[in-house]
């Protein structure tokens, strides 16, 4: 990427806090980059602040102080205009799905190529292709109530893949799932960081954490309390 | 235009309600200015009685009559003037009188004078335009005397004056009660599909590319409620124009109700167009903000 600073660090927080109440924190003094490829883990209870620092990434808040750039832009100083090409470049998938009930497979991931305006016909191949990837190519014409969760996230890791983003924030991919499922979801969202993509996980689940053995971000009272490094891996 | 097909069709009660909530505010609309229109049409008839007459003077020669006549058609506030000279005026008299026109076999030598009769412009049917008429005539050469029915001329300006407060404040309020009804109702359309608009923003979607489709449907529901108003004031019109006229003969006299011009339907049909584009404008702006 042009013009990015940091090196290869595709997200940069400095300093960040962010705060929804005078007088309390939901994030506090959180600084940490994430660079291209590489994947990390937040980790924390709930109300620690994981889902703000996702949505920070995302640019659907702006930090309260601090300074955060995303994709070599500061987030702070982004235009209105100007958040849905960052969000283009930025995949995210919830612990929700928040698929369409009333759209086909098909159509709840050819939405985010729709926003960019793919001709229909590259598009429906390229649907076909993710969901090829994601083993659903079979389902592309269902509506996403006949699909199991697992199947659902899978849809939504489809939709959040499609337009090949440098990051993938994904908030509690897992935690709807059943272990089984767990896992083949991981394997994904893995897979999306081993292509190249920068993918940040929210997860409750230490036993995940602990098999993937990737960095891992702690979060507690909205302070980060550790940033650990799998051995071996450059700092 | 594809999305918003798609987004009528995912949401097919949502788009049932909207179209007939706008369809039936329509119809109180439409109703309400088929009445006014028909009454219009009706005062614009009455308009046409309203008259003045200029007598002549008795030293005006006859042949000088028809050049009065035209004289007075080039005031202002003269629709049409006619030169009624005295034996013209008694053989009008003989034929009113019919089985007693022998009434008038007696007279040695005509009594009628000589008028001009005058058709008042809509521009003077009012008290001040036909006073002022009224004083043109008296200063014009030829002329001796005015004559009007000053009590039906007033009555005609406050049955005009009455129609109109009407149609500005019945038409207002009803206008405005329509553009709220169908905002919330829309409002309520959007605000059931606040998920595809959380999912369009995510994936990076524009605020046009997001309000586009919403706004198309909009205003497909406005011209779908238009369209569905108006054929129920057609269908309402066929059913019940037969038996108002029938029950208001007296006043309408041979003339027959009339439905809405092709202006008139133009303009209810387009009218729900707006309210539709209108009331998604309006909930859009709330949805994007929420």
């Amino acid at each position: 990427m042009s013009g990015e600073r940091g090196g290869d660090a595709l997200v940069r927080l400095f300093h960040v806090s962010k705060s929804y109440l005078a007088g309390t924190w939901a994030l506090r003094d959180v600084s940490l980059e994430l660079r291209k490829g590489e994947l990390a883990f937040l980790t924390g209870p709930s109300g620690a602040g994981k889902t703000t620092l996702m949505r920070l990434v995302f640019a659907a808040e702006r930090p309260s102080e601090g300074q955060i750039l995303i994709l070599g832009r500061n987030a702070d100083r982004l235009s209105p205009a100007a958040v849905p090409a960052l969000r283009r470049r930025i995949g995210v998938v919830f612990q929700d799905f928040k698929l369409l009930p009333r759209r086909t497979v098909e159509e709840n991931v050819a939405l985010a190529l729709d926003v960019v305006g793919v001709p229909r016909r590259q598009a429906r191949a390229r649907v076909f292709s993710i969901l090829k990837r994601v083993g659903l190519q079979h389902r592309r014409f269902h509506s996403p109530l006949s699909l199991s969760g697992g199947e659902q996230q899978r849809v939504a890791i489809a939709r959040a893949l499609v337009n090949e983003p440098e990051i993938l924030v994904a908030d509690e991919p897992t935690g709807n799932l059943d272990p089984e499922l767990t896992l083949e979801i991981m394997d994904l969202i893995a897979g999306a960081a081993a292509r190249g993509t920068t993918v940040l996980v929210a997860t409750h689940d230490h036993a995940l954490v602990e098999r993937f053995g990737r960095r891992m971000l702690r979060l507690e009272e909205g302070r980060l309390v550790a940033d650990q490094r799998p051995t071996g891996s450059p700092t | 235009m594809r999305s918003a097909l798609v987004g009528l069709r995912s949401s097919p009660v949502t788009t049932a309600i909207a179209v007939a909530t706008i369809a039936v505010t329509l119809l109180l609309v439409g109703a309400f200015a088929l009445l006014i229109s028909n009454m219009s049409g009706l005062v614009e008839r009455f308009g046409r009685e309203v008259r003045l007459t200029a007598y002549a003077t008795e030293a005006l020669a006859p042949a000088a009559g028809p050049a009065l006549a035209k004289r007075i058609g080039g005031l202002a506030g003269v629709e049409r003037a006619e030169w009624v000279g005295k034996d013209q005026a008694l053989e009008r008299f003989r034929r009113r009188l019919g089985g007693e026109a022998a009434l008038l076999a007696g007279l040695e030598e005509n009594p009628l004078p000589a008028s001009v009769e005058v058709e008042v412009a809509p521009s003077h049917r009012s008290s001040e335009g036909l006073a002022r008429l009224r004083e043109a005539l008296a200063g014009t050469e030829g002329v001796a005397e005015v004559a009007d029915g000053h009590a039906w001329v007033e009555g005609y300006a406050r049955a005009v004056s009455l129609l109109r407060t009407a149609a500005v404040g019945v038409g207002g309020v009803l206008g405005l009660a329509a553009l709220l009804i169908v905002a919330n109702t829309i409002r309520l359309a959007v605000y059931a599909r606040r998920d595809e608009i959380e999912i369009l923003m995510l994936v990076g979607a524009t605020r046009t590319f997001v309000s586009v489709p919403f706004l198309l449907e909009g205003l497909l529901q406005g011209t779908g409620g238009g369209l569905l108003a108006l054929a129920l004031l057609g269908l309402g019109f066929l059913a019940f124009g037969g038996a108002l006229q029938g029950a208001f003969a007296f006043v309408l006299g041979s003339a027959e109700p009339a439905f809405l011009g092709a202006g008139g339907c133009a303009a209810l049909v387009a009218g729900g167009a707006l309210l539709g584009l209108l009331g998604s404008a309006g909930a859009l702006a709330q949805g994007l903000r929420a």
